[in-house]
């Protein structure tokens, strides 16, 4: 765990702020532009649908990324929240007549509150007793979206939920969200956002306590930090983040199952957390792609796809233990000499 | 009669409950790591089983003895594969999420081999009724409670009496100190997966021909086997047999009594409750020794 931090220390280097922070506008620059060209490039429907899934699930993995690798705790219940985020905003616009970005903002309210009852519950447990409790939370979750049928309409599900409203920025045609692609600029622009804003967080003071709590909670309390308001905070935070992709979901796909927030969800989402490199922002983000895309482009071999699925998971915790990001960053270093003696005067 | 039936009924779940959930409480207990693929252990079991009787035409107790074989070999072969070269990590995440990716494996390896549509797995005993005392008992059930009572009596024989299982207590103690007094801790660990894995084999067997039998038919108990896990204190071994036995109790009287689809909720209600008041389970009496 303790050498995720790594990465970030290196990118907030003291000196020469010039730089990095050029750097770091280059990289805000790329990502952008991925975000504008990618619908571009893929046109037909269901690469499309697959690029919003994408940026629903790199949401998903930031979340989970901030609990578990930034704050340490072993979350299993990531696909609850999710659920909870997706099923309080379609039922406050579909029962209530609640609008849309009204419902958006409830939803990923209920569900960061969700994360916080369960933190204040869990903040005294431990490793794989906060995964199992987590996991039980996962599970009631789950049951009452199945059981609760004058609610939910349990496995008859939910359906016809509309997208989110058009917009009408004064000078432009109007926005229609129907349409995949402007859906996509959507979701990827909130996860963005989502991104930047959590990076700026964790560059601040609040980062450091929580890698203090990560680290050791005993020498962190006695600097005086609350490790268990620190905790929770991280919790909800996640939990806000995945209660935010469910709403998109729910708008994106326009029906809601209970079964869509199994808890298999949850261990999709640590898989992603774990494959990109848990305790970096970025991994998060290119382990979500990858294991969104990975099923997509095993699709040709039919049956087995989802075997060489499970064994490249596998493979690469066995493998590359520090994830993705952190293997492509030692193999970048072992280059690196070399370039740097090149380039210096 | 009604609550005599559905007791009866409930201890029969309870000990296939405790078969499965046996092995994760012996893994953590020894090494303090959870085998996520133990699930699909229970499924290859009652496969195994299946064809064996189905197809070679064996009698349904060697059945039961050839997939507590095929689960304790799975056993032996996802320790060499995962746990022993993660085992100098010294992490809590990383077997964790290779055995997901192993269970994503093995499920839907025999989602390909076997297809998606349930098996009827039926013994000889399963339609052969005993009734006393205005009870009614399929010699199936018999079978289940005969026979994981004998195997849960071995192994608590073997933990208390052998060398080998003093050996297995005492690693679970406390790693360290006990290779200091010359146990090899890599055979003890080995021993502790291929126990644990030939148990969920076995339980398979035995769960075959209650659940459907699809290959995601471990995925479904092996939540609840969690649950009892927690419930009875991780790595305490008696504890896990009375929880087990009371998730059994609890399953067949909401069953009864409230609704079937109730039966998680109130499960994973008394865990989040367990959790709350007693951390350390249920039952828990020591907290040094773990197994």
């Amino acid at each position: 765990m303790s050498d995720g931090s790594s990465a970030s220390i290196a990118h907030s280097a003291p000196r020469g702020p010039s730089p990095s922070a050029l750097l770091q506008a280059g990289k805000l620059l790329a990502a952008v532009l991925a975000i504008a060209v990618l619908p571009l490039l893929f046109t037909d429907n269901y690469w499309q649908s697959t690029l919003i899934v994408c940026a629903i699930n790199v949401l998903l993995a930031l979340g989970l990324d901030l609990v578990l690798g930034y704050a340490g705790q072993l979350n299993l219940g990531q696909s609850a929240f999710y659920g909870l985020g997706a099923y309080i905003s379609t039922l406050l616009i579909t029962r209530l007549g609640v609008p849309y970005w009204g419902a958006f903002l409830l939803g990923m309210f209920g569900a960061g509150l969700a994360g916080v009852a369960l933190s204040v519950f869990g903040v005294r447990l431990r490793g794989h007793y906060l995964a199992i409790a987590s996991l039980g939370f996962a599970v009631i979750t789950y049951q009452i979206l199945l059981n609760w049928i004058g609610l939910t309409q349990g496995p008859l599900g939910i359906y016809a939920i509309p997208p989110p409203p058009p917009l009408a920025l004064p000078g432009l045609p109007v926005i229609a969200f129907a349409h995949p692609a402007n859906m996509f600029y959507l979701i990827a622009g909130f996860t963005l956002l989502a991104y930047l804003l959590l990076d700026a967080m964790l560059r601040s003071p609040i980062g450091e306590a929580l890698t203090a709590v990560r680290e050791d909670e005993i020498s962190a309390a006695s600097l005086g930090i609350n490790c268990a308001a620190w905790k929770v905070f991280a919790f909800g935070i996640g939990a806000a983040f995945a209660g935010a992709a469910g709403c998109f979901y729910a708008s994106f796909v326009g029906t809601l199952v209970p079964d869509a927030f199994f808890i298999t969800e949850s261990f999709t989402i640590l898989a992603m957390v774990i494959v990109g490199g848990m305790g970096t922002l970025i991994g998060p983000v290119w382990g979500a792609i990858l294991l969104t895309i990975l099923p997509e482009l095993l699709r040709g071999i039919g049956d087995l796809r989802l075997v060489l699925y499970g064994l490249a998971l596998t493979l690469v915790v066995m493998l590359m233990p520090g994830g993705l990001v952190q293997a492509a960053q030692a193999i970048l270093r072992r280059l690196g000499p070399r370039r740097a003696a090149r380039s210096s005067p | 009669m009604i609550v005599a039936q559905q007791l009866l009924n409930g201890v029969v779940m309870g000990s296939l409950y405790v078969l499965v959930a046996l092995g994760l409480t012996l893994v953590y207990g020894v090494l303090v790591q959870i085998n996520f693929a133990h699930a699909d252990i229970v499924t290859v079991g009652a496969f195994a089983a299946y064809f064996y009787m189905h197809v070679l035409g064996g009698s349904y107790l060697v059945a039961i003895l050839v997939a507590l074989l095929v689960g304790g070999a799975l056993g032996w072969l996802i320790n060499v594969a995962i746990f022993e070269p993660l085992r100098a990590k010294r992490s809590e995440l990383l077997p964790l999420i290779a055995t997901i990716g192993v269970s994503v494996m093995m499920q839907n390896g025999m989602l390909a081999w076997f297809g998606p549509v349930p098996y009827a797995f039926e013994t000889q005993y399963s339609n052969e009724v005993l009734k006393f005392g205005g009870m009614f008992i399929t010699w199936q059930n018999l079978l289940i409670i005969t026979v994981s009572t004998i195997a849960i009596g071995l192994l608590y024989l073997f933990m208390r009496f052998t060398f080998l299982g003093k050996a297995l207590r005492a690693v679970a103690q406390d790693r360290d100190t006990a290779g200091l007094m010359g146990i090899n801790q890599s055979q003890v660990i080995m021993l502790t997966f291929v126990i644990a894995s030939a148990f969920a084999g076995m339980g398979g067997a035995m769960l075959g021909p209650i659940l459907v039998l699809t290959p995601f038919a471990g995925a479904s108990v092996i939540v609840k086997a969690f649950a009892i896990v927690i419930i009875g204190g991780f790595g305490n071994m008696e504890g896990t047999i009375l929880a087990g036995i009371l998730v059994g109790l609890i399953e067949s009287f909401t069953t009864q009594y409230l609704d079937p689809g109730w039966t998680d909720l109130v499960v994973f209600g008394l865990l989040l409750a367990t959790l709350a008041f007693r951390p350390t389970g249920l039952i828990a009496e020591s907290t040094e020794e773990n197994v």
